[in-house]
């Protein structure tokens, strides 16, 4: 079955062909980086607008790219949960009314959903039960999945996405937006344990996840020095920073993978991206016989194939909406697959 | 030609088919806040009730706005990709000429005018009516009503989906015999009317590059804009 995939829940106008659940013939990303870099973030409006414009003309670049026309989409995957209410609301349009107009079925996906196909579509062989987590700029979840489409909470963030942490400490050392991959490259010249930042709720029984304390004691540990024109180690800070961060995210979700008896962890989102994160997850799990499965780079972050993985999957399983299918900006991943 | 047309600016998903000038179907479905989740399925029973196919259409009208702009970026959405699926021609038409038409027996100027949301802002334009359809006199306005009635000289005929409103406001500012008002909301048969009669003379948009019209920019660069022109201020 050929499913055509749009995600347009947040700064990413994006739109996919894919077979079958597996094969990506095409994944076509509009960045919207270039935007919202002046703002320090992503500004909703400015990114409603950008998908309004964008939308026509990736979904036409997707099935030109994957060598097909309309008439051979069989099936619309559309981000229609999580993210910006005035982003989703342009790609669930486009969507309904390509299912509509080609008289083909057509399914709602959960963002969080998609990024768990994501690193499925990289690594199909990663077994269930498995424990996923997506870190992300907007997200940092922590789920058992029971098996496709059926997913248990175990935690999350209490404030600050994992994502969100690299972004505003990269927005108080002045590396810009995003912040993910600038504190990466920075981190690789710096000494991890130059600075012995916090590491929020290592300790805590839960498996969930504070980011904005650390964010903030590294602001205040250095907010003077900044302010008096005095040179900081910004390498050292960013490497410490990171350290912190990815320790408490490796130490958690190991934990939930012992706790839970599965021998496979699977990490999605743009912080999947990041190196020292898959260093250490792949090194302690190793110990562990504990695999760790990462998507392939280019589905780490928000795209549309991912979607459509997802998409192809629900409606396997019969979880096909109709044409009344509306936008739901914050919902739970866990209770969604009841359709 | 068979033309639905669609506006999704106001309080309802306007929808209406023409064939040519002739009106088959005019329907102004209340939203709320259901835009998106009933935009379809008003589509189909409109064309449904006219025993019409997708097939059957021609072409596409869409209202490009000013007005809600989460409301318009569905009908612009929407009328984009039904074009694009079909690959029938479509025009974006302004909203505030949509208002405008539907004075177009009124020998006065016409003035419409749409809510544009914060601080008692409104967008409006300045119409005349020849005997080729109506025709925009003035640029799009923003801004206030005693802003607006500075920029009128003469009797005007007000247009708007709240005209009462405004009219007691504007009767104010100018001589209040200088104002006559007609209420009515955007509509979708008018938009597939005036969409008809230019893709009739082959005046269609480029269907993937359809986009709202705003005319007021987001609250985030409004104000970033702002702080740029104060630092230039200073010398």
């Amino acid at each position: 079955m050929l499913v055509l995939g749009i995600e347009t829940s947040c700064d990413e106008t994006a739109a996919a062909l894919v077979a079958d659940g597996r094969t990506v013939l095409s994944n076509i990303i509009a960045n919207q980086l270039d935007l919202h870099r002046k703002y320090g973030g992503v500004v909703p409006e400015i990114a409603a607008r950008r998908h309004t414009e964008l939308i026509g003309y990736v979904i036409n670049e997707a099935l030109d790219a994957g060598g097909k026309s309309l008439s051979d989409v069989q099936a619309v995957a559309v981000t229609a949960k999580q993210g910006l209410v005035g982003s989703l609301l342009v790609g669930v349009a486009a969507a309904k009314t390509l299912s509509y107009a080609l008289r083909v079925p057509l399914v709602g996906v959960h963002h969080i959903e998609g990024h768990i196909f994501a690193n499925l579509l990289s690594n199909p062989e990663i077994p269930l039960p498995h424990v996923c987590l997506t870190v992300s700029g907007g997200h940092t979840l922590l789920v058992y999945v029971r098996d496709h489409c059926r997913y248990e909470k175990l935690g999350g963030t209490v404030d600050d996405a994992a994502g969100e942490a690299f972004d505003k400490i990269a927005k108080f050392l002045g590396l810009g937006f995003p912040g993910g991959p600038a504190i990466d490259r920075l981190a690789t010249k710096g000494n991890r344990k130059a600075f012995a930042f916090p590491r929020p709720l290592l300790k805590a029984k839960s498996f969930y996840f504070s980011f904005s304390g650390l964010k903030t004691a590294i602001i205040n540990a250095f907010k003077h020095q900044l302010a008096g024109g005095e040179k900081l180690p910004f390498e050292d800070i960013a490497a410490s920073f990171q350290e912190a961060v990815v320790e408490v995210l490796v130490a958690k979700t190991l934990r939930a993978a012992r706790e839970s008896g599965v021998s496979a962890i699977s990490v999605t989102g743009g912080v999947s991206a990041n190196r020292r994160l898959r260093e250490v997850f792949t090194d302690t799990g190793d110990r562990e016989s504990i695999k760790v499965y990462f998507p392939a780079l280019s589905l780490c972050t928000d795209n549309a194939a991912m979607i459509a993985a997802a998409g192809h999957a629900r409606l396997r399983r019969g979880y096909a909406d109709d044409l009344s299918l509306d936008v739901i900006p914050n919902v739970p991943l866990e209770v969604q697959h009841a359709g | 030609m068979l033309v639905l047309g669609i506006d999704t600016s106001g309080y309802a998903n306007a929808i209406g088919v023409v064939d040519g000038e002739r009106v088959l179907a005019d329907f102004a479905f209340q939203t709320r806040n259901e835009s998106l989740a009933r935009i379809m399925l008003n589509i189909d029973s409109v064309l449904g009730e006219n025993n019409l196919g997708l097939e059957d259409i021609g072409g596409f009208g869409v209202g490009l706005g000013p007005g809600s702009w989460t409301g318009i970026r569905i009908g612009v959405t929407v009328g984009k990709m039904l074009a694009y699926c079909t690959g029938k021609p479509v025009k974006g038409i302004s909203t505030l000429e949509a208002l405008a038409f539907c004075a177009r027996d009124c020998q006065r100027l016409i003035c419409a005018i749409v809510d544009a949301g914060a601080r008692e802002t409104i967008y409006a334009a300045l119409y005349r009516s020849g005997h080729n359809g109506i025709h925009q006199v003035s640029d799009y306005y923003v801004g206030d009503l005693p802003g607006l009635a500075e920029l009128v000289k003469e009797p005007i005929t007000l247009v708007a989906t709240d005209a009462q409103k405004y009219l007691s406001v504007l009767g104010q500012l100018l001589k209040s015999d200088a104002v006559e008002a007609l209420e009515t909301a955007p509509g979708g048969a008018v938009v597939a009317l005036l969409a008809a009669t230019r893709l009739e003379s082959g005046e269609n948009d480029d269907t993937l590059a359809l986009a709202p019209l705003y005319l007021k920019e987001s609250t985030a660069r409004a104000f970033i804009n702002k702080y740029k022109r104060r630092a230039q201020a200073v010398p």
